[in-house]
């Protein structure tokens, strides 16, 4: 369960950065890379209950993935990766090698993990 | 209703600011760094010891960081093969942070070390997103957890650069192909590479040290 000290961190961080922005706080918006080994459900519970008693309390955290994508030295091709798994119940993991000569790939997208926008109502006392 | 956006900075950016400081921290002092991670029960601690013993067979000076919930066992036996160690009980985290690195580095003699290993909680998963800032991140797996460890934890293994498997000589009394392992992990990480070791008998460690570049003195790095 590490996706508390991941939401600690986050909460942390963020807080002092609101505070030259007024209203409620309704939602925030994290971006996270498909390789992030976190899970949404985990760190959706994590922010409700961590957020308590803080500007972000009551809040909606909503975690958008971001795909993965590469780039290959060695023949400049730039895109997805082949995927392994997916049959059945597993889901498919990116493959971080060259689909078009199979080289090793610099990773461009997939290992991020940030807060995009935070969504902000006007009123600050109102409930609903 | 309005937005508020951001600059992308990542939400870990305070543990990468930390992984980095050790990171240049450790290579300032010409200290090479091995993290070792896996699941309970297989042979990070006797990796780490083999290494202790092989390594200064090497000509090199090794000192450890021993992470567990609690205790100090970890910590004594690497202390008894002359290991200069520090204990570190994370309690109830379930991953040591760079920041618990850092402090840990104070109270080693970092000059007179040549290969730093830490070894962090037994967990496969949580300490992933956690990087410590060492040079190479080591996961040990063991044949007795089952062949399907890398089908089962592939995210993991995708980025895992050097993977051990660890207890083959036991793969026979527990019906395990250690080939089945072999073949899943070089499917998610075609570049990735893999030692099969009987770390009791020392066996498949050497190629592993050597992989690691811990191949001779400290003054190549």
């Amino acid at each position: 369960m590490h996706e508390y000290a991941v939401v600690d961190e986050l909460i942390g961080a963020l807080v002092p950065r609101l505070a030259e922005h007024p209203g409620r706080v309704r939602a925030v918006v994290v971006r996270k890379g498909e390789l992030r080994i976190l899970s949404d459900h985990a760190l959706v519970n994590a922010f409700e209950i961590l957020a308590r008693g803080t500007r972000l309390e009551g809040a909606d955290l909503v975690v958008e993935t971001v795909a993965t994508a590469v780039s290959c030295p060695a023949c400049g091709y730039q895109g997805p990766t082949g995927r392994f798994g997916g049959e059945g119940d597993h889901f498919s993991i990116p493959v971080l090698s060259c689909p078009q000569c199979g080289s090793d790939v610099r990773v461009d997208a997939g290992r991020e993990l940030y807060v995009d926008h935070v969504t902000l109502s006007d009123d600050s006392t109102a409930n609903g | 209703m309005h937005d508020v956006r951001f600059t992308g900075e990542d939400i870990l950016a305070r543990q990468l600011e930390l992984a980095e400081a050790n990171y240049r921290r450790l290579r300032e002092k010409h200290v090479r760094s091995i993290s070792v991670l896996g699941a309970i029960g297989s042979g990070k601690t006797t990796l780490v010891e083999q290494a202790i013993d092989r390594l200064r067979g090497r000509g090199l000076r090794v000192a450890t960081i021993a992470a567990d919930s609690a205790g100090d066992d970890d910590h004594r036996r690497f202390l008894a093969r002359g290991a200069k160690s520090v204990n570190v009980n994370t309690q109830d985290d379930c991953h040591l942070d760079a920041h618990t690195v850092d402090h840990a580095l104070d109270a080693l003699p970092l000059e007179e070390v040549d290969v730093l290993f830490i070894e962090n909680v037994g967990n496969l998963i949580c300490p992933a997103d956690f990087p410590l800032g060492a040079d190479a991140e080591v996961v040990v797996i063991s044949v007795t957890e089952g062949d399907d460890m890398v089908r089962k934890h592939p995210k993991i293994f995708a980025q895992t650069d050097f993977v051990v498997v660890n207890k083959v000589d036991l793969a026979p009394a527990v019906g395990v192909d250690p080939k089945r392992i072999v073949d899943d992990y070089s499917a998610v990480n075609p570049h990735g590479k893999l030692f099969l070791t009987s770390l009791r008998r020392g066996e498949g460690l050497d190629e592993l040290l050597d992989a690691l570049g811990l191949g001779c003195t400290s003054t190549q790095w």
